[in-house]
């Protein structure tokens, strides 16, 4: 039976002179300046402090210290993040790199499931290396004497099938942003995949929460630690039925372990968790090309509606992504290694199947339909399954932000000021047409250069502005608040994926209002009282106080 | 016209690593497939059907190896191959060079004999050996060009466009005649998913050394030659001098001086 009461456990704790940090501003600016940004690449990230823990008990004992210093604590790993929740801004930075093992592998004989338990720091990449591989030793069942792993060895490949596209981040951080990625699509975001997570709170205690062991009463949990009784209100707001990463996750019969999936860290530090892997099946990799953007779309419908198959991703790219392509295939064809895209195309769809020989016939068939009814064929397309080249698929799909960036960073030598603004919004599927042809027809009324790509499988395209000066900048980010509006409206999210961190919160306010992020914010304060964990991702600092 | 093209089997070469205690290959994990310079040739076969409509050109590919060297004839009929051949049999097995061009040589002539061409890699990535094409024309008893990155048929003749060491040249020989194909400006094609389920209900057959009446003495490991003794990883190289660069203005400095003292630079 599930309960609303969860009971804070205690750590032992290393004397703080024990263990070894580096101390000083100049110090970690000018020897550890990698531990001052992430990928979102905003400026001005600082600390006063800088640890390297091992273990549960040196956390505990650095948090501990951090309380009575008054310094607030940013959690980093792999800091591959995109909205600078890593970033610190003050205080410590908690860098979890030495905490990358896999601790065991287990079967969870009820949900005859397999699931991996791991340390947070490794990376999505090394998780499935040594899966796939089955690189694990023997002495690491969960329990021990079940042998697991050698029952293991003799199991189908299996691997952990969340793909944030940058598969050099670490699980803490994809749990602590509800990574999603492409192939969200079939399997859901991150938080479909974990089954356990401990996570250290404030007080240096530590929380152990499997999944379905803990559920809300009443739109309450209670913490109870060593010291006091914690009292959880879940958030009252509604979440988007599309694709959402924005804010906390709240309903009213909640497990607590959503509650601490895509917090951002604001509640504590993950330090272990359990992961479900799903068995291998290898795919069958597509990509479609049309002469209208509107014949895409349909294809789209179309292709999430089949009942015989369901793809693990549908992308997409316009028109003026597959001219970027184009023009870098003739400056370096090398970079995009990738025969020529045809002219008259201007959309092209890239989805995936489970590839199975038998069933190729007739799930082809089926799509060739859909193709000519979206005014394209089977000819116009291209297929792979070799492992190698549906890696060149993927370079495919990666080149183009790449291109974007390498535009950017070209146009930051003029303007040092201008930067990408990169949407992250979902829509309801039935709003996914208006929504399209609403970013159409508001950027090509503001003259402002764009590309648009990615998850239409989810109704999530990311549109890129591309500001040529600091007027199409603040254009653009006009527009950027209408598309985030509209996204709203349309019963979707302003981030479906990236998340909140340091520079989208008030797109969050325009999602939730000023009392949804007020709800977030009481619940921030009631499991971190003192304001330890990374302060400044979902809402602002200054609020804080 | 008929165009044999020989296609190889092998592991992806840049994940592939040397056990350096054993010797051995670690295979692990690593995927096969078509021989990227077996792939350009028949890219260039399948070229040349297109260029050259009124010769009613039918490629053939053939690849000796294991059952699962199938997947790479398939991966030739997606790319426009009109029948596959796969020459499979345990008597093939340890062919070094000399066999395996045996094998190969009296699956073309029991199958394919009246090709006009033969077009394959100018090497296999794993052995990288480069002897099998110019063995298998040595046998055939017909003309080989080898490191083409063009072909043209010209009046029953092959013109190859060929890679050397000073720049190109251009050899013309009299057909039936073998080409091997080098990489030249190629990026490697996809096949549509038509191409892919239309390549299913092409030709793909397997013959056995019986099957061909190949001579049981001419083939596998004891009718081979040479044998590998070992096989190791190069060391990597030492030596040489490395600037810090840390500031550039120094390094620059430190590096033009050295090219100047030891006469790398004429100022």
């Amino acid at each position: 039976m599930s309960e609303n009461i969860i009971e804070a456990q205690k750590i032992e704790t290393l004397p703080f002179e024990e263990l070894k940090s580096v101390k000083g501003e100049m110090i970690i600016s000018a020897s550890y300046p990698s531990y001052l940004v992430d990928e979102s690449k905003i400026s001005g990230g600082h600390a006063e402090w800088l640890f390297f823990p091992n273990n549960e008990e040196e956390i505990s004992s650095f948090v501990k210290k951090m309380k009575e210093e008054e310094q607030m604590i940013t959690v980093s790993a792999a800091r591959t993040g995109i909205v600078g929740s890593a970033v610190p801004f003050g205080g410590a930075v908690l860098s979890l790199e030495r905490m990358d093992h896999v601790i065991g592998l287990g079967f969870d004989e009820e949900e005859e499931r397999w699931f991996l338990r791991v340390e947070p720091a490794i990376s999505l990449n090394e998780i499935n290396d040594i899966v796939k591989l089955k690189k694990i030793e023997k002495e690491k069942s969960i329990p021990q004497d079940k042998n697991w792993v050698e029952k293991f060895e003799t199991e189908p490949t299996y691997y952990y099938p969340v793909d944030p596209t940058e598969m050099t981040a670490s699980i803490g951080g994809t749990i602590g942003a509800n990574a999603s990625g492409a192939r969200s699509f079939k399997y859901g975001a991150t938080r479909n995949w974990i089954k356990k997570l401990r996570v250290i709170l404030g007080t240096g205690e530590v929380l152990s929460i499997p999944r379905g062991k803990y559920r809300a009463v009443d739109g309450k949990f209670i913490i109870q630690t060593a010291g006091e009784k914690y009292l959880i209100r879940i958030p009252t707001y509604m979440m988007p039925k599309a694709k959402n990463a924005a804010g906390i996750w709240a309903e009213p019969n909640m497990d607590l372990i959503d509650l601490f999936i895509g917090s951002e860290g604001i509640f504590g530090v993950i330090t272990e968790a359990d992961i479900w892997l799903k068995e291998y099946i290898a795919p069958m990799s597509n990509i479609v090309f049309f002469k209208d953007e509107n014949d895409a779309i349909d294809f789209v419908e179309k292709l999430r509606s089949s009942e015989s198959f369901k793809p693990e991703f549908i992308e997409f790219f316009d028109d003026k992504a597959l001219t970027l392509l184009r023009n870098k295939q003739v400056e370096d064809p090398k970079f995009v290694n990738i025969p020529k895209i045809r002219e008259d195309v201007l959309a092209a769809i890239s989805f995936n199947l489970d590839y199975s020989e038998e069933t190729l016939e007739k799930c082809f068939d089926e799509i060739s339909d859909m193709l000519i009814e979206c005014n394209s064929s089977l000819d116009d397309t291209w297929c792979a399954y070799e492992e190698r080249e549906i890696a060149r698929f993927k370079h495919f799909r990666h080149a183009v932000p790449e291109i974007v960036n390498n535009i950017i960073a070209e146009r930051k030598k003029q303007f040092s000021e201008i930067h990408k603004l990169g949407t992250d919004m979902s829509v309801e599927d039935k709003y996914l047409k208006e929504m399209m042809n609403f970013y159409r027809t508001k950027l090509k009324e503001a003259g402002l250069e764009y590309v648009e790509w990615g998850h239409i499988g989810d109704n999530h395209v990311h549109v890129n502005i591309l500001p040529r000066n600091m007027e199409d900048l603040k254009l653009g980010k006009e527009l950027y608040k209408k598309f985030a509006k509209k996204a709203v409206e349309f019963g979707g999210s302003i981030s479906a994926e990236h998340g909140i961190g340091k520079i989208k919160h008030e797109y969050l306010k325009i999602m939730y209002g000023e009392e949804g992020v007020q709800e977030m914010r009481i619940v921030k304060f009631a499991i971190d009282p003192d304001c330890v964990f990374n302060c400044g991702n979902i809402f602002g600092r200054e609020m804080e106080q | 016209m008929k165009i044999v093209v020989l296609a190889k089997q092998v592991p992806e070469a840049d994940k592939i690593a040397v056990d350096p205690e054993t010797g051995t290959l670690i295979r692990e994990g690593v995927a096969s497939i078509l021989n990227p310079y077996c792939e350009y040739a028949l890219d260039q076969a399948v070229k040349l059907k297109n260029d050259y409509p009124e010769l009613e050109i039918e490629v053939t590919a053939i690849s000796m190896g294991p059952p699962q060297a199938k997947m790479v004839l398939l991966r030739c009929l997606e790319l426009g191959a009109d029948k596959a051949y796969l020459l499979s049999d345990r008597k093939f097995a340890g062919s070094d060079v000399w066999a395996t061009s045996t094998a190969l040589k009296e699956g073309v002539a029991n199958l394919e004999p009246d090709f006009d061409l033969i077009l394959t890699g100018k090497q296999a990535i794993d052995g990288d050996t480069a002897q099998v094409p110019a063995e298998t024309a040595e046998q055939l008893g017909i003309p080989q060009i080898t490191y083409g990155v063009d072909v043209k048929i010209n009046n029953k003749r092959v013109e190859v466009k060929r890679e050397t060491e000073k720049g190109y040249q251009i050899l013309s020989a009299k057909m039936p005649a073998l080409v091997t194909m080098s990489k030249g400006s190629n990026i490697r094609r996809i096949p549509s998913m038509r191409d892919v389920c239309i390549a299913r209900d092409k030709p793909l057959e397997t013959f056995s050394a019986d099957d061909l009446n190949i001579d049981e003495e001419k083939i596998g490991l004891s009718a081979s030659p040479t044998q590998v003794d070992k096989i190791f990883a190069p060391l990597s190289k030492t030596g040489g001098e490395i600037i810090d660069g840390s500031e550039a203005k120094v390094a620059a400095k430190k590096l033009f001086d050295y090219l100047k003292e030891n006469k790398f630079l004429s100022v």
